[in-house]
């Protein structure tokens, strides 16, 4: 039947390239030789639509064609004897005028896009193509996929017949179009914007001001983003569908009928369809409607799957145990259709067209004739695990979780309370201090959001699915597979009835897609990059506080200021310390630039030649006995390697002079000088934050360097402008914000241990015989 | 005329025994048999030190008297031996400061201008001033520092001299103002055998250069270090002597100690155990208790800051040779105990400083080094314990340096040790770059680290014993340091025995080279 029908017959394909396109380009190429296939197929970057197509001669599908045919014969095949349409369905090429057939498997499958994504995609995409196959002049049979669940929220029994609604798809297209610049120009409303600087700037203050107008941009393009997806569904559920993708397919479903049954023209360009005379002819239309399309059941082999559909990621998790219940109802049917049923049944309705104007319907899923209820389902998927547990990286095997259905709310309650302890747990963590403990509570909660974040993502888009209460019947794709002939039953044979739950299940669905999530490889760590000596000038900067050494401005000061006094005198001195500290920390929070210069303050009336002869005295030991030797180490490889190595802080250049040896380049804070003694202000601003982002550019460009091999270690987010610019950016012992940015971008971090580290280092006190204690340094204000 | 020395077998009556373990002391019960190395009993002092010295300085060994050696006008420079030794520090005034005293004081009398004073500090950390004015007095100190008395600088490149070779070829270069100084006074305190003698002047003042022909791994593996007739290290320095005789007239002075490193309060760890009284039991005690109690901190800087009440008991001056001569025979009559042929297993504790962490850490490489360098070369004639026998020290062995002080040790711990802990390798891969890495040169020469390639000496000190033994097991030590130096820990002294039966067998000899006080046996 299906041979004979299709045999000399021109079949264009759409989405060839996609899961369901390429079960049926294969059982074409298998099957019907003397089928002549046209492929739509977009360009991709510099991958042309040929190329493309080409491509996957070499991928699993065509596996077992390719050794019957060989791997050259293969490629010749997809070379010359498939024709290629450059293009896709946003503004489609001009088709061949002498198609017999079209498949139209293109389909973006995310159940929550944007609106405006969409219906681009399920209603504008279909709408395009009846309108190239009018202007082509062919009048092909067209097979237009849909999907099961077009239903809506509906229970009971669905049947294979034109949906039951009166929306008007093209006022739904004009509003979908409208709402991005809805939601553009309502994203840039004073108020919104004035609320996302709120935010950013608590995260960023401390990287700058450029760095928190990057983030404040980040949060309003993906509050754009974010509303027109809460817009789709809302939209959706408002209408009785559960989310934006089955109510354009709905939609797209109408949209067909109505074009392919004489309708003019859709809304989207009313001006092309008049200038190219397009004629209101009908042509025959069929509408197939698989359910939940997973992995294959024979062809082209057992198992064959494409990338992760819709139940993978939620199996594995299971099989992982972190999925400890789920919303859905034990008794509903979850309707999961093998995906090489769905090519055959495409292709036996593609050899049957009905009258033009008279289209035909059919479900191809198992919930009528061979129910799988989600309790038998979740017993298979368990008892699998039970037999197949997943391997933990180093804990040994996952055990898998027992469900008891508990309810949607029960679900959601639990949910909710994960989310907002994660939140809590965040909110706090970020808030202490940093140290080892610090960042392991981190890296867990960062696990567990991922987590709940996951589930959350889940609960809400599949939720549906797993409650529905609904039977899609199949009897019309019955009475067609009952019509194939015998010998056409093993190649085409698309009977859900064939399908044993237990065997697929457990024999050939979840083998499948955990393979790949088997082989445990230990976790890989970022590392940090080995210094390699370059052809190009390579810079390596160091931040020095947090990072080098374990100290700060203040500590520094008391180094100079209490080896300057005799012991009698260090009380007073440390008590007005303290009594500036919480004006300094609070600055710090908000100023690292203020809080320098306020800090220095204390240095005015100090004596410069006194405070240098008390770094080499005092604070030279002091100093290098809080330096990290692995940081000594790292900065002494780049230097091998013949990197320029910067010291680039905002401590004073008198105090770092004993790491001076260590650097081609010290950049550090200089203090004003008259008359011999500090003035108190600085001799130029400090570079902190964003200004050492800047200075390495400017700096990189006068020494030539290449800034993408270059080296940058820091342990502050102040620091994160800088650590952008450079190709190899380190982060050293860091504060919780920039832990938080390291892991997400996956950037090495490095643990260096300090001595001594935590206690705050003391000078011995001025000897009580020297000439004139506290002289060097005059009290500060 | 002290107690001679004695060797004790362990019976049924014998109590525990003391042991040393790093900042720690307790008493250990040792296996019947086994064989116990007692020293001398300390030797009375000299009584007048000062009028020893000027009896030295007025009639010393080949050589006319210092007073005659001294002329207005000339280049006079003393050296002195740096704060690793005596050990423990001794309490003031230094042996050294009586005999700068005394030698300036001549030299003024006379009318020597031109004086400066040096501190052999060879590759060791340059001393901080209040360590220097400790060891040189009050009194010379604020006369000399910082111009005119001062560290030796290995690594200034203008304030070193080329002597020449020996007939061996080895390169001979020293500080350049004591070569060319027309009188070089030694100032030295000998505590042990291996120091004093042709060490002071060719070690003491060199540079890397000249102290690469002996410390190195092939010179160190034949050399008993106390044994100097023994030992190829010690034939070195005596040809580099000849060499620097040649050039500067050095006029020896030779100071030799007695075993009294602890205070009174801790004179029970000098006493035999069988003696102790009850005061010593209950010091003892209290001792226990307060270290127990006492922060790390607390306890490094109590330990730290202990000084030893040694008697001088001997002060010789005049030509190096026999002046060192007469100091080796005091220090041998001081430490030396006959004892009977070798044991396939050798036994001591160690304790919490060396020569390398006064007023520092005694880090892992420390450990080793006073252990397989220091302690297992505590004999004469041949090794306490057989080729092929095992070494079973005490001491926590804590992964602790002072950066400061070590830093390139930080870095051969991390870096070397992590390689390979053979010391031939280690040599031939990794010295050359450690010895001449700009900032370790940096750190040497301008703040108070260590030389670059001293761990790598500590490394190459235990050569000797890491080819004799075929185990050392560390009682307490830390796990992961002790791996990382290649040595294996024992949680108690019974375990680490049961560890050795792999080499030693189960019914091995034992010999506890008893420490505190320092021992040394003369093996028969």
């Amino acid at each position: 039947m299906i041979r004979e029908a299709l045999a000399g017959k021109r079949v264009l394909i759409t989405g060839v390239t996609g899961f369901l396109g390429q079960a049926v380009l294969e059982r074409v190429l298998s099957e019907l030789p003397e089928t002549r296939v046209i492929a739509l197929v977009r360009p991709r970057g510099r991958r042309s639509g040929r190329d493309r197509l080409v491509q996957l001669a070499d991928k699993p599908v065509l596996a077992r064609w390719r050794e019957r045919v060989g791997s050259h014969e293969a490629r010749r095949v997809l070379t010359e004897d498939v024709e290629v349409v450059q293009g896709d369905l946003d503004a489609p090429p001009r088709l061949p005028g002498d198609l017999d057939v079209v498949l139209h498997c293109a389909a973006a499958v995310a159940f929550d896009p944007p609106i405006d994504e969409g219906c681009a995609n399920n209603i504008e995409g279909p709408v395009n193509l009846y309108r190239a196959l009018r202007q082509s002049g062919a009048r092909p049979h067209v097979v237009h996929v849909s999907t099961a669940y077009v239903a809506g929220d509906r229970k009971g029994v669905i049947d294979e017949a034109p949906l039951a609604h009166h929306i008007d798809w093209r006022a739904e297209l004009t509003a979908a179009r409208q709402a991005r610049p809805d939601a553009e120009r309502a994203s840039r409303e004073p108020r919104r914007l004035e609320a996302w600087q709120h935010q950013a700037s608590k995260v960023h203050r401390k990287a700058g001001p450029q760095t928190t107008a990057g983030d404040v941009e980040r949060r309003r393009v993906d509050w754009v983003e974010q509303r027109l997806v809460d817009a789709g569904r809302a939209r959706a559920q408002s209408l009785g569908w559960p989310d934006v993708y089955t109510l354009t397919k709905a939609l797209g479903e109408r949209a067909a009928e109505q074009m392919a049954g004489g309708a003019t023209d859709g809304p989207t360009r009313p001006a092309d369809a008049h200038a190219s005379g397009e004629q209101a002819l009908a042509l025959p239309l069929s509408i197939v409607r698989p359910s939940i399309v997973e992995s294959a059941l024979r062809h082209p082999y057992p198992g064959w799957i494409d990338g992760f559909k819709m139940a993978e990621p939620l199996i594995i998790a299971y099989g992982r145990g972190v999925l400890p219940e789920f919303p859905g109802i034990p008794e509903g049917v979850v309707d999961f259709i093998p995906v090489d049923l769905v090519a055959c049944g495409l292709l036996a309705v593609a050899a049957q067209p009905p009258e033009a104007g008279a289209p035909a319907y059919y479900h191809i899923s198992s919930g009528s004739r061979n129910p799988l209820t989600f309790n038998r389902m979740y017993e298979l998927v368990r008892d699998y695990f039970r037999a197949h547990p997943m391997p933990q990286r180093d804990f040994g095997e996952a055990s898998v979780p027992e469900w008891s259905f508990p309810g949607r709310g029960w679900v959601e309650r639990r949910l909710g309370l994960a989310e907002r302890a994660v939140a809590t747990a965040d909110r706090v963590v970020t808030r202490l201090p940093r140290s080892t403990r610090t960042r392991g509570w981190m890296s867990r909660i960062h696990q567990r959001r991922r987590q709940v974040e996951f589930l959350r993502r889940y609960a809400d888009l599949y939720a549906a699915y797993a409650e529905a209460e609904v039977i899609y019947t199949d009897d019309r794709a019955h009475r067609l597979h009952q019509q194939l002939p015998a010998e056409e039953r093993d190649a085409f044979g698309f009977d859900a009835a064939d399908i044993d739950w237990r065997e697929y299940l457990q024999d050939i669905h979840c083998p499948s897609v955990t393979a790949p999530m088997r082989h445990t490889s230990p976790r890989v760590e970022p590392r940090t990059p080995r210094p390699e000596p370059a052809e190009q000038p390579v810079m390596a900067v160091f931040d020095l506080e947090g990072t080098l050494l374990a100290s700060n401005v203040i500590e520094g000061y008391l180094w100079l200021r209490l080896a300057d006094l005799p012991a009698r005198d260090w009380p007073g001195e440390l008590a007005g310390v303290a009594r500036s500290l919480p004006k300094y920390l609070a600055t710090e929070r908000r100023d690292r630039s203020a809080f320098l210069r306020e800090v220095y303050r204390r240095y005015a009336g100090a004596s410069l030649a006194g405070l240098q002869q008390l770094v080499a005295e005092e604070a030279s030991d002091l100093l290098l006995s809080r330096v990290s030797p692995a940081g000594l180490r790292q900065v002494r490889a780049h230097r091998a390697c013949g990197h320029h190595t910067v010291l680039l802080t905002g401590a004073l250049d008198v105090l770092v002079e004993p790491l001076r040896p260590l650097f081609d380049e010290v950049v550090a804070a200089r203090l004003g000088v008259r008359d011999g003694r500090c003035t108190g202000y600085l001799a130029e601003p400090p570079v902190v934050g964003e200004a050492r982002a800047e200075w390495l550019t400017h700096r990189a460009a006068r020494l030539a360097a290449d800034l993408r091999g270059s080296y940058a270690y820091g342990d502050s987010h102040s620091d994160l402008p800088l650590l952008e610019r450079v190709g190899n950016p380190v982060v050293v012992n860091p504060d919780p914000a920039l832990y938080q940015t390291a892991r997400a971008r996956r950037w090495p971090i490095e643990r260096w241990q300090h001595a001594g580290g935590g206690r705050v280092a003391l000078p011995a006190p001025a000897a009580a015989g020297r000439a004139a204690p506290g002289a060097t340094m005059r009290a500060g204000p | 005329m002290s107690r001679p020395g004695m060797v004790l077998e362990v019976d049924e009556r014998t109590p525990p025994l003391l042991v040393h373990a790093g900042e720690s002391v307790h008493l250990q019960q040792f296996p019947l048999g086994t064989r116990v190395v007692y020293p001398p009993d300390s030797l009375p002092g000299v009584g007048d030190v000062d009028a020893a010295i000027h009896t030295a300085l007025e009639s010393p060994h080949d050589s006319p008297p210092l007073r005659e050696l001294l002329w207005p006008g000339m280049r006079l420079t003393i050296a002195f031996d740096d704060i690793s030794v005596p050990l423990p520090p001794m309490r003031p005034p230094d042996v050294r400061q009586r005999v700068i005293e005394a030698v300036l004081e001549q030299a003024a009398a006379i009318g020597v201008d031109d004086v400066e004073l040096i501190s052999a500090i060879a590759l060791h950390r340059r001393m901080t001033p209040e360590e220097m004015k400790a060891v040189v007095g009050e009194r010379v100190f604020r006369s000399f520092w910082p111009e005119r008395l001062r560290n030796h600088d290995a690594e200034d490149p203008n304030g070193l001299a080329y002597l020449g070779q020996t007939d061996h070829g080895e390169a001979v270069e020293i500080n350049r103002r004591a070569a060319e100084s027309d009188l070089l006074v030694y100032v030295n305190v000998t505590y042990v055998a291996m120091n004093g003698g042709h060490k002071s002047v060719p070690v003491g003042l060199a540079s890397y250069r000249s102290l690469q022909p002996h410390h190195n791994v092939g010179v160190v593996r034949h050399s008993a270090f106390n044994d100097p007739p023994q030992s190829a290290m010690h034939h070195s320095y005596q040809r580099m002597g000849a060499v620097v005789a040649d050039h500067v007239r050095v006029f020896t002075v030779e100071t030799t100690v007695n075993n009294d490193p602890f205070p009174e309060q801790l004179g029970f760890l000098n006493k035999r155990e069988w003696e102790w009284g009850v005061g010593d039991q209950a010091r003892y005690l209290a001792l226990r208790r307060a270290n127990a109690l006492a922060p790390t901190a607390v306890r490094h800087k109590v330990w730290q800051a202990t000084r030893a009440p040694y008697q001088i008991t001997g002060v010789n001056a005049g030509a190096t040779d026999p002046v060192h001569e007469r100091t080796l025979a005091t220090l041998y009559r001081q430490q030396l105990t006959e004892v009977d042929g070798q044991s396939d297993v050798l036994i001591f504790g160690l304790p919490y400083l060396c020569p390398y962490n006064v007023d520092s850490i005694m880090n892992p490489i420390l450990v080793m080094c006073l252990g397989l360098g220091y302690f297992f070369n505590m004999y004469r004639n041949r090794p306490l314990v057989r080729q092929g026998g095992a070494l079973i020290m005490f001491h926590p062995v804590p992964w602790e340096f002072h950066q400061v002080h070590h830093p390139s040790y930080v870095d051969f711990f991390e870096e070397v040790l992590a390689e390979t802990t053979d010391p031939a390798q280690i040599e031939s891969k990794f010295e050359a770059q450690y010895a001449t890495d700009p900032w370790y040169v940096h750190l040497y020469r301008n703040s108070h680290a260590y030389h670059g390639v001293h761990p790598f000496y500590m490394w190459y000190w235990g050569a000797k014993a890491l080819s004799h033994l075929s185990e050392v097991i560390v009682v307490g030590g830390d796990r992961r340091s002790c791996a990382r130096m290649g040595f294996r820990s024992a949680s108690t002294f019974n375990d680490a025995l049961e560890m050795a039966a792999d080499s030693v067998g189960h019914s091995p000899s034992l010999t506890y080279l008893h420490n505190p006080p320092l021992s040394m046996g003369e093996v028969r």
